[in-house]
């Protein structure tokens, strides 16, 4: 029997709903690693394995807190800075020497960061799958259309605007996203006029895996937490990045509507090959607009 | 400096390293053999990305689909068809080629990383295809005791045929790069502005160089399921292209030969560190960072610029 | 200039030289060689059978070994590579001289290894690999399956499920070899013991779905008695979070293959959805036997954890290779084929037999459904049914048919 046969107005309401809190994710990390290839060039391939810590984090920070309601918005908020941690570590120990590599060096670095990463994943939390549970009060289901709707869905879809607005009031109404951003259009200019673009650009950077470890520690409590999730995100939010144009927060924006849209409409036309519409969807992008959807920075 | 004339003591080196090759079946057991087959495989494989990446300069981010696809298309040749399999050597480069021409008629026209990144976006589509389409490739099992021809099915069999294969492959390469085809190609890469003022077709050429390293990685994908009677979508999924990419940049990827060195460290090291340890990943990562930070031109290039006194690789791109 | 880089090589051909002589295997062991995936979400199956391998052949050991031989054994991780798997293969066949390879729960792998192990002609017994193919249509004589497949566990499950009410069924489950062979065994084994049951639909998700409410509700929606959910390893976790989030078990039972599991009941703990129907090979409280007992006591002692699923296989494993060994008398392969054909030895789930025809052991499925109980603080397989191997084996007439005999 045809899925297709199915698909009911409540159905395909649904399902945009939960391709829009799939959306969410995807911005989050995907404007992370937009941001760090805007203004730092750097194609940030451990970005995934950031996203992975931030929910191994998240687990283990739950879990100490114990089971308390607040252990969720504890780890919540403190996951994601101890991946921000650990990506100053790495920046101010060796990225701020490879600034002036080629792109094609800084994607293999992070490639060995990424080998690095995930086998210290497995050293320090081990096989097992994880598990984490949000607070009660976002647990269990509403009813929408009579279809049954997981209430940390809309969670997700609340916080997803929340980080976005978050995002434009640092790009634009802070000293350091206005750097920033004049450093990603032309980094000599902002460094003659005295800026240490050094500085702005581990601030950045830290910003963009923060961003990582914040959709990691997001996503924790719907998901298996396990050695491997890294792969999967890692290669849509470069495809996101790049539909929505290099460096382009509100590309990644739109690259993630786009993305995570199609993926859930493809399921409900044809599961099948569902798989292949997203891909499909980058491809008809890409074909029109070579440089993605959204002004690139560079 | 590329286009040096081979030197006399280079051929000689040249000749005892093919010859030592030929008698290596002899004097070693035959896990040996059966490695070094895998090594030239592999090395061929990067040689092949490198003409793209190191004399080209483009970021062919996903070149692990053309070895894929000729894989399956000679994997497939010998157990769906009742042709000889022998027709299936021929139609492994045929179809890579063509895929690769298909992509690069999309991607040809974009710069340095979003052609690297609409490489990964339409591999992963091909991926995606093969991994699905059960009926015809088998799906995520893949494609299972395939029966190379009678006279190259054993080890020393598979080893001398793979050898000999991988050197015309090399040779006809190491002619194409030093060809005029060739050096506009690398002009191409050092000024592609300047190149195209003195009226060359910069995007036929670049179309041409993937589909001819296109065609060898697809040549290594027949020898791999020659070697190991099996095809499967790994072959076809990004992480290894990035694992040959970083075998390019061990070697050095200025240097023709570079490529294959670099494959035959990391096959070293990943089968001689696994047995020590589950964590070699790890190993093999700070190994790579350590050759980013300090030996960007790779192992070789350093042995060149010690050697030789040249300058160091980026001045030369 | 060249020179440099080709004497490199030289130098490198050499040391290959060099480092071939090395690896002498002594007479007084009977070595055994293990590719499998340590890395990677497989691994939290793959520990339990290597440590409960290790386990045996270290109880072995000291009781003397077999046949006066101590049995050793080696690693490889695949990473759940088929590349890597092969060569980790051929180098513990080639270069440690292993007299037996085992291992793999990547099914791919196992396929590639197995037409190895007929070209070598060394054993090879898989250990957590499901495709059915492996002891069925791609069947050798070296190869041997310690484990369920997909054709067990749908024969199994058809049973177990034909004794219930239900006849309107839904299908679901991950798109790609394993969940539609075990959606096939169920269902094609299910039709015959009860005509009248009905399919009213079928979804498929891709391996890593992010999230499965869209198609909890879609199945929601056509109404069925019970759902076949066909979904294997990483995956069952997210989606009983699913069923748990949308209420989904509480509206329509669900069967799903590895759902009572510990490995994947336990991450979820007290949070995972009840009344969850699943089949498993075995429990560390299942069955209430002295032999299981003292398993799970050892176990625990020498590794402080309960024994999965995956410790039974790597423990049978075990105690096949020494008895097969014993009652051949030599250390002779193919008189260790001979002797490990039709085989029946005691293991912590009873006596299990190794077919002679196919090499598939004849496991017992049991048919429990997910329940909070006291002292546990994780759900817990209640009301089990046994389905013994005889009924859950697929018959050597239909491995014939698929093997074109």
């Amino acid at each position: 029997m045809e899925f297709a046969a199915n698909i009911t107005a409540a159905a395909l309401f649904q399902q945009i709903l939960v391709g829009l809190s799939r959306t969410t994710i995807l911005f989050i990390v995907s404007s992370g690693l937009s941001l760090v290839l805007g203004v730092l060039r750097i194609p940030n391939i451990a970005h995934g394995s950031l996203y992975m810590i931030g929910a191994f984090m998240t687990w283990s920070i739950a879990t100490v807190v114990g089971g308390s309601p607040a252990a969720f918005w504890l780890a919540l908020a403190f996951a994601p800075l101890a991946v921000a941690l650990v990506s100053f570590v790495v920046e101010r120990g060796i990225f701020c020497r490879l600034y002036d590599r080629e792109h094609l060096m800084l994607l293999l670095f992070t490639f060995s960061l990424t080998l690095v990463f995930n086998d210290l994943v497995k050293l320090i939390w081990g096989s097992d799958y994880r598990s984490l549970n949000a607070p009660d009060f976002l647990q269990g289901s509403f009813s929408i259309f009579g279809l049954p709707f997981p209430r940390y869905n809309l969670f997700l879809l609340l916080t997803g605007p929340l980080v976005a607005l978050g995002l434009w009031l640092l790009t634009n109404r802070t000293k350091i996203g206005k750097i920033a951003r004049a450093a990603a259009v032309d980094r000599e200019m902002v460094s003659a006029v005295g800026i240490n673009v050094s500085w702005v650009f581990a601030w950045v950077f830290v910003i963009g895996c923060y961003l990582a470890g914040l959709g990691g520690a997001l996503v924790a409590p719907t998901q298996n937490i396990t050695q491997g999730m890294d792969h999967a995100i890692i290669i849509e939010a470069f495809l996101i990045v790049i539909i929505g144009g290099l460096g382009n927060i509100w590309g990644a924006l739109l690259g993630a509507l786009i993305f995570g849209l199609t993926d859930a409409i493809g399921i409900l036309v044809w599961p099948q090959f569902a798989i292949v519409f997203p891909y499909t969807a980058v491809v008809i992008v890409l074909v029109f607009r070579p440089k993605g959807l959204l002004k690139s920075v560079w | 400096m590329h286009n040096n004339p081979l030197t006399r003591p280079t051929w000689i080196a040249g000749a005892m390293v093919v010859l030592a090759l030929f008698l290596l079946p002899a004097a070693v057991p035959r896990f040996y053999v059966y490695m070094a087959a895998l090594i030239l495989i592999t090395g061929l494989l990067a040689t092949s990305l490198n003409m793209v990446l190191g004399f080209g300069g483009m970021y062919q981010f996903h070149h692990a689909v053309f070895y894929g696809i000729g894989a399956y298309g000679f994997a497939l040749i010998a157990t769906k068809t009742s042709l000889p399999s022998w027709v299936g050597y021929l139609v492994a480069p045929v179809v890579a080629a063509l895929l690769s021409l298909i992509m690069g008629l999309i991607t040809v026209r974009l710069s340095k990383l979003y052609f690297g990144m609409m490489q990964i976006s339409l591999g992963s589509l091909v991926w995606a295809l093969v991994f699905r389409w059960y009926s015809f490739t088998g799906g995520d099992d893949g494609i299972h005791g395939v029966c190379p021809p009678e006279a190259v099915s054993s080890t020393t069999g598979s080893y001398y045929f793979t050898l000999s294969v991988t050197l015309v492959c090399l040779w006809l390469m190491y002619r194409i790069v030093h060809s005029p085809f060739g050096r506009t190609f690398q002009g191409i890469r050092d000024n592609p502005e300047r190149t195209s003022a003195v009226g060359v077709d910069v995007r036929r050429h670049q179309l041409a160089g993937l589909v001819i390293a296109g065609a060898f990685a697809g040549v290594a994908g027949s020898l791999f399921v020659t070697v190991e009677g099996c095809a499967f979508p790994e072959l076809l999924f990004w992480t290894l292209s990035l694992e040959i990419l970083v075998m390019c940049l061990l070697g050095g990827w200025f240097i023709f030969l570079g490529p294959m060195f670099g494959a035959a460290v990391m096959m070293t090291l990943r089968t001689f560190v696994g047995i020590y340890t589950e964590y070699w990943t790890m190993i093999m990562g700070v190994v790579l960072m350590l050759i980013i930070l300090f030996l960007p031109e790779g192992v070789l290039g350093l042995f060149k610029r010690k050697t030789t006194g040249d300058k160091p690789a980026e001045e030369e791109a | 200039m060249k020179k440099r880089a080709l004497w490199t090589i030289v130098g490198l051909v050499s040391l290959g030289l060099v480092l071939a002589g090395g690896s002498a295997v002594s007479a007084k062991t009977i070595k055994v060689g293990i590719v499998d995936c340590y890395s990677g979400p497989p691994s939290t199956y793959t520990n339990d059978v290597r440590d409960a391998f290790q386990l045996a052949v270290d109880q072995f050991n000291a009781q003397g070994g077999v046949l006066g031989n101590t049995i050793e054994f080696v690693t490889r991780d695949s990473k759940f590579k088929v590349d890597i798997g092969l060569s980790a293969a051929k180098e513990l066949l080639l270069r440690e001289n292993v007299d037996i390879l085992m291992g793999t729960i990547n099914s791919s792998l196992a396929l590639a290894i197995s037409d190895l192990s007929l070209k070598e002609k060394v054993p090879f017994i898989a250990t957590f690999s499901k495709s059915a193919k492996i002891t069925g249509a791609k069947g050798n004589r070296y190869v041997f399956s310690m484990t369920e497949n997909t054709a067990l566990a749908g024969k199994a499950a058809a049973h177990g499920l034909a004794k219930r009410p239900y006849t309107t069924y839904w299908i679901a489950g991950d798109d790609y070899e394993y969940g539609h062979a075990i959606a096939d065994g169920v269902w094609e084994n299910l039709k015959q013991l009860k005509p009248d049951v009905k399919l009213l639909g079928e979804s498929w998700w891709k391996v890593g779905e992010p999230d499965f409410t869209p198609y909890i509700t879609s199945i929601l929606a056509a109404k069925p008695d019970a759902v076949i959910v066909a979904t294997g390893g990483r995956d069952c976790v997210p989606f009983l979070k699913a069923a748990k989030a949308t209420g989904f078990n509480d509206k329509v039972p669900f069967y799903m293959h590895t759902a009572t599991e510990l490995s994947t009941l336990k991450p979820l703990g007290l949070d995972a959805p009840e009344g969850v129907i699943g089949t498993s090979n075995y429990f560390f409280y299942y069955p209430q036997t002295p032999a299981n007992e003292a398993f799970v006591k050892e176990f625990e002692a020498a590794y402080n954890r309960k024994p999965a699923v995956g410790a039974l296989y790597g423990f049978m494993t075990a105690h096949f290779i020494k008895q097969a060994y014993e009652k051949a008398g030599s250390t002779d392969t193919e008189k260790f084929i001979d002797a490990l054909e039709g085989m029946v030895i005691d293991t912590p789930v009873g006596k299990v037999e190794m077919r002679a025809y196919d090499h598939q052991a004849m496991l017992p499925m049991y048919m429990g459904v997910t329940k909070k109980m006291p002292g546990y603080d994780f759900l817990v397989a209640t009301d089990i049914v046994t389905i013994s191997g005889a009924e859950a084996m697929p018959s050597v007439e239909s491995i014939r048919k698929a093997r074109g005999e």
